[in-house]
């Protein structure tokens, strides 16, 4: 049904086709010789083989030596196929006709098959795209799974095992002893409030819900948030401030978590006796806090896989690897910048908007 | 004094038990790696190590199989909830017993002492567990002085557990020793023995007291008067 209405069309464009040549001839054989007009009629057979093929090329083709015969060449309204040069007319027209179809059924096809294969490759794109969301979600399950099991294990098992020794009659202590497990439930205590709060800062910033209140902050202002948050933690931390650094308009809690995630990183990763260094340098249109370290700095193919959560460096080192995406998270809430740099042991730029 | 050699990669659960254990009479070695243990337990043998299952440079099964193959020394592995398989995968590689994190020192001290009286297997002919006597040289178990019928893998099933006393036997290690390797994963076939073995030993089948059971993981025999 559709084949049949198609080529109805096909047939009233072709005959269209025909008349709109006809006409312009008619039109244009005031300015030029009429015998050189019947070339025009080319315009008719090639559309009508470009869209409809074969079988209404060759009939545009009969149908306009025919019209130009009847209308214009003389005697007009009469036929006169002796002339031998209307049976060369024809003739052009034919060739054209079955040249110019096959031509265009063959780019048809080609066009279908590139379409065709061009929506089998975005579907195959799609479904893939899909499929890596799925592992990537996957991944960070399980990431999250270990991080709980491991990362929150691990603090509980001291203090568990710390508070049970302190209290097992069977387990005796000297003063230095009790001090020690004591001790032991303190940092682990903490170190387990410390995780607590990044799984929630985590949960904050991937749900959105961490809309940043911004004020007007001194670059030494925030370095010291920082610093007076990590405590004892932080007391092989040098800070080089800057008091002339211009203010930046920012929400001073969220990049103190950054700041201190970034410090925090630079302790863990650093030798113990070697000093964290925080410098706070101003340029054109950023306010920039750089955090140094002497550690074994970021392998160049890492530096952004760093900031992925649940990534973690060195094996050996503890930490659900949370802290850098927790600080990347806070900085881009605030429109700030996160990276890490080259150059002699860990370098981290935490780079404001001025 | 009887030397204990903690592993784990976690200094802080290394500092606590090594206070704790050593305030319970022991002395306590300690270890933050796979290839450490394996050195230090080479250098000064221990009696008995605790082996957490998570190691940076190793898993601790391969840990367990490596001390297995030339330390008769009791192994107790720290797992986590959620890692059955690995726990029970160390325990088919030759550690003794395991312990959940986060654990109480009380939970670790009391497998701790049973895995060190294992230690020193008895040669007895006559085993009292409880009120249950085995005379292994007359094939004869009695409960309460009374006589108790056993078909020949029932009473290959008990003497296995009640040599081990105490110890945690897999399944696996169970039906091995006693049906062979060729059934070593029919467990179901362990749990009607089992469940036969208490209907005629237990007093109350149904909240058995002697031979217990580590779910998806083993059977225990226990001296109901005395341990756990």
């Amino acid at each position: 049904m559709k084949k049949r209405g198609e080529f109805l069309v096909g047939v009233l464009a072709s005959a269209g086709a025909v008349v709109f040549v006809t006409a312009a001839i008619a039109v244009v054989k005031r300015w030029v010789p009429v015998l050189s007009l019947g070339v025009l009629y080319i315009f008719a057979v090639l559309p009508v083989a470009v869209v409809w093929g074969l079988v209404l090329a060759v009939a545009v083709s009969i149908a306009s030596m025919l019209a130009f015969n009847w209308f214009f060449l003389p005697p007009t309204h009469t036929f006169q196929l002796r002339d031998g040069a209307n049976w060369a007319v024809l003739a052009v027209y034919l060739v054209t006709a079955v040249v110019v179809s096959a031509l265009a059924a063959r780019a048809r096809r080609r066009a279908e098959l590139a379409e065709l294969r061009e929506r089998e490759a975005r579907a195959r794109a799609a479904a893939e795209l899909e499929a890596e969301s799925y592992r990537r979600s996957d991944t960070l399950k399980t990431a999250l799974l270990h991080a709980v099991s491991h990362d929150l294990r691990s603090p509980l098992t001291a203090i568990l095992a710390a508070a049970s020794g302190l209290g097992n009659p069977d387990v005796r202590l000297v003063r230095a002893d009790r001090d020690d497990l004591v001790e032991t439930i303190r940092a682990e205590a903490e170190r387990l409030n410390r995780i607590v709060g990044n799984l929630l800062d985590l949960s904050r910033l991937e749900s959105g819900v961490a809309a940043p209140h911004q004020e007007l902050w001194t670059a030494d202002d925030l370095v010291l948030r920082a610093l007076d948050e990590l405590g004892p933690r932080g007391e092989r931390i040098v800070a080089e401030l800057d008091a002339d650094a211009p203010p930046v308009q920012t929400d001073a809690a969220q990049i103190e978590r950054a700041l201190v995630n970034l410090l925090d990183n630079a302790l863990k990763f650093s030798p113990p006796d070697s000093p964290v260094r925080v410098r706070v340098e101003s340029r054109d249109h950023e306010l920039l806090l750089h955090v140094h370290d002497a550690g074994p700095g970021v392998p160049e193919d890492d530096r952004e896989t760093v900031f992925e959560p649940f990534r973690r460096g060195d094996g050996s080192v503890r930490g659900a690897g949370l802290g850098l995406a927790i600080a990347r998270g806070f900085a881009e809430v605030n429109g700030a910048r996160v990276w890490a740099e080259n150059g002699g042991g860990g370098h981290f730029v935490l780079a404001l908007p001025a | 004094m009887t030397r204990i050699l903690v592993v784990d990669d976690e200094p802080q659960i290394l500092r606590a038990l090594q206070t704790s254990l050593r305030g319970a009479g022991y002395d306590v070695e300690t270890a933050s790696t796979g290839e450490q243990a394996l050195t230090l337990a080479a250098v000064r043998p221990p009696d008995a190590v605790i082996l957490d299952l998570v190691l940076p440079d190793r898993r601790g099964t391969e840990v367990a199989r490596e001390l297995r193959a030339w330390s008769k020394a009791p192994i107790i592995v720290l797992s986590v909830v959620g890692d059955e398989s690995e726990k029970v995968a160390a325990l088919d590689a030759g550690a003794d017993d395991y312990v959940t994190k986060p654990f109480g020192v009380d939970e670790l001290l009391a497998r701790l002492r049973a895995a060190l009286r294992r230690a020193e297997p008895s040669a007895e002919p006559v085993l009292d567990i409880g009120d249950l006597r085995i005379d292994f040289e007359a094939r004869e178990v009695t409960r309460a002085g009374e006589r108790v019928q056993l078909t020949p893998h029932e009473y290959g099933l008990l003497t296995l557990l009640a040599r081990n006393e105490g110890k945690l036997m897999t399944h696996k290690a169970i039906l091995r020793e006693v049906w062979g390797e060729a059934y070593a994963d029919e467990s179901h076939y362990l749990h009607v023995y089992v469940s036969q073995l208490r209907r005629k030993l237990e007093p109350d089948p149904a909240r058995p007291r002697t031979i217990l059971t580590e779910p998806g993981v083993g059977y225990r025999l226990v001296d109901p008067l005395r341990d756990f």
